[in-house]
């Protein structure tokens, strides 16, 4: 009787102790958010106070009201951001699905020289790989223009995609394709019509990584462009506004809270896929 | 014969299928890589830009620059040092979050969703969010400090101080890695299968027991590809040191990164930044050698 107390006792420990370590992980994940939230919507003055309120006394929108209203530039790059984004995004899964399903099929020495160089690309600093692009793009007359930009952030984003379709188009059994051939259906269309859409959704995961991964870039495009008006978001939002804004803190956090949502909407809109994708890149490959 | 053809005709296939691939990678990885090595031996300058002169031999003259000051060594050691703090703790942290989201937790499925948002934030948000949390005169942390510490400490400025630089910055990377290795690790506990667990149990072991004889072995492919995703991504890191910091102060924070960046595109010395990169390479390239034989080991045994 005296040992069954114990035991709950010891397990009642436990469970409180695992609690305790479960809230304050999440405090440190998500009370960040919320304090970019509780910021972006005080006003100034209430920003600025010290010692800090926990909730806006006076809510206001007046922080977004002001990015929408005086400060164009911002959407420039917002706009320039999803241009970037959506086209590396677009251009991935199309360099995936080929470049995917051949490492996937044909296991030749010639295909397993590519994933090798695929995987060790990754190791290598982006700055060393923008002290060249810097001068060859610049002799090329691609440097400051989108179209450099979207080819060099290609090249980093599409072995990781080409990897994670090659474990995709891996899972599908070779008999569908070996049918469909003796139907009379060519490689390409075997390829095209019937194995792909067999991978959609990993297909989405691929895209949508590539999409959150230039969302975030700030290397390429701080190196490769030099107009104003052609600049990308983070490069944008810390040219801009860490150096003249950044004593309007409010301000500020309402421009993290804008750059962040179309991430968020992404990410949460497609999770199941994204999360599917990403643990069986990492999981299986 | 016939069987020959058909594997000619799957090479030749398979080739053109990587012809998009293959362009991309050679003319915007491999070939900067390799120009950006040549470069490290060159005096390569603003002017050489301006008219467009290749560089020119310098016998080593970069690599003597980078031995004669101790920049480089220090941004080395900072670099290690960021590195191994953040996968350290990440690991533990994250490992213990998985462990807990892994059992039947009131909500684990809401947290499993909501936990990831760090993760999508942009780097430089995520560096605004922490500096203002840092902010030295009326941000958050100096008024937890001073509550914690009952108000014995009453200007903590984390990013202020040559010390603790570093672990603000380290904060921040925790911050928005912890979610994706959480989830990698999760991922793999769910593989481990339930029977193995449960004869363990019966055969006796404890919970202690049996999360390093049985669960850690399970996960131990997954630990290895999430911490060498970790590892590659850490040091690489730029935009944090660069936004929150800028290195400082008094190079507090100067990383091979940011040490790199400076010397080729703030300074133009194009050749000594690509020196900085160079070695980072060899360093990378050493450090992923022995991750991998450590973790071989582990698996023989």
């Amino acid at each position: 009787m005296a040992k069954h107390t114990k035991l709950k006792q010891e397990n009642l420990g436990y469970l409180l102790g695992t609690y305790v370590l479960l809230i304050g992980i999440l405090l440190f994940l998500l009370f960040p958010l919320y304090w970019v939230l509780n910021t972006s919507f005080k006003t100034n003055m209430e920003a600025y106070r010290y010692p800090p309120t926990f909730f806006p006394h006076q809510p206001t929108g007046a922080s977004f009201i002001k990015l929408f209203l005086q400060h164009n530039q911002f959407f420039v790059y917002y706009r320039n951001n999803f241009i970037v984004s959506a086209a590396v995004a677009v251009l991935s899964c199309f360099v995936a699905i080929f470049t995917g399903y051949s490492l996937a099929r044909f296991k030749n020495w010639w295909n397993k020289a590519i994933f090798a160089t695929l995987l060790v690309s990754q190791m290598f600093p982006v700055i060393s790989r923008m002290i060249s692009l810097y001068v060859i793009m610049g002799k090329l007359g691609i440097i400051n223009t989108h179209f450099g930009l979207v080819f060099a952030l290609l090249a980093a984003q599409a072995p990781f995609c080409i990897i994670l379709m090659a474990g995709f188009y891996a899972n599908i059994p070779k008999e569908i394709e070996e049918a469909a051939m003796i139907d009379g259906s060519g490689r390409w269309k075997t390829l095209l019509s019937i194995v792909t859409p067999l991978v959609k959704s990993g297909l989405l995961a691929v895209g949508i990584y590539a999409f959150l991964m230039t969302w975030d870039d700030y290397l390429h495009a701080a190196t490769l462009i030099q107009t104003d008006n052609l600049r990308t978001l983070s490069v944008g939002i810390a040219l801009r506004y860490l150096g003249e804004l950044s004593y309007d803190w409010s301000f500020v956090n309402a421009i993290s809270i804008i750059g962040t949502i179309p991430v968020v909407l992404v990410f949460f809109f497609f999770q199941k896929y994204m999360v599917k994708g990403l643990v069986a890149g990492a999981v299986k490959g | 014969m016939k069987a020959l053809s058909q594997s000619r005709r799957n090479l030749f296939f398979s080739i053109i299928l990587d012809v998009p691939a293959l362009v991309l990678a050679v003319s915007f990885i491999i070939i900067p890589i390799i120009d950006s090595v040549i470069k490290s031996f060159q005096e390569f300058g603003v002017r050489n830009i301006i008219s467009g002169k290749p560089g020119v031999w310098n016998d080593f003259a970069n690599y003597l620059y980078l031995s004669k000051t101790n920049a480089f060594s220090m941004a080395t050691a900072t670099t290690f040092s960021f590195v191994f703090t953040v996968i350290i703790i990440q690991f533990i942290v994250s490992l213990a979050l998985a462990l807990i989201l892994n059992t039947n937790v009131r909500g684990a499925r809401f947290f499993r969703s909501v936990m990831m948002a760090p993760w999508v934030v942009p780097t430089v948000i995520s560096a605004l969010i922490w500096m203002w949390i840092f902010q030295p005169q009326y941000g958050l942390l100096k008024y937890l400090v001073r509550l914690v510490s009952f108000g014995a400490v009453t200007d903590f400025a984390i990013l202020n101080s040559p010390k603790t630089a570093l672990s603000g910055v380290v904060v921040a990377a925790l911050w928005k890695q912890i979610p994706l290795m959480s989830l990698l690790l999760l991922a793999g506990l769910q593989n481990v299968p339930e029977e193995i667990v449960e004869a363990a149990m019966i055969d006796g072991a404890g919970k202690i027991r049996r999360f390093f004889s049985v669960t850690l072995p399970y996960l131990s492919p997954v630990i290895k590809v999430s911490i060498s995703m970790s590892i590659i991504e850490n040091f690489k890191q730029f935009p944090l040191f660069w936004t929150m910091t800028g290195g400082g102060p008094n190079n507090a924070t100067t990383t091979l990164a940011v040490l790199s960046y400076r010397e080729a595109f703030v300074s133009m010395n194009l050749g000594t930044g690509a020196a900085i990169t160079t070695l980072w390479m060899l360093f990378m390239i050493i450090v992923i050698f022995f991750y991998n034989k450590l973790f071989r080991i582990q698996d023989l045994g």
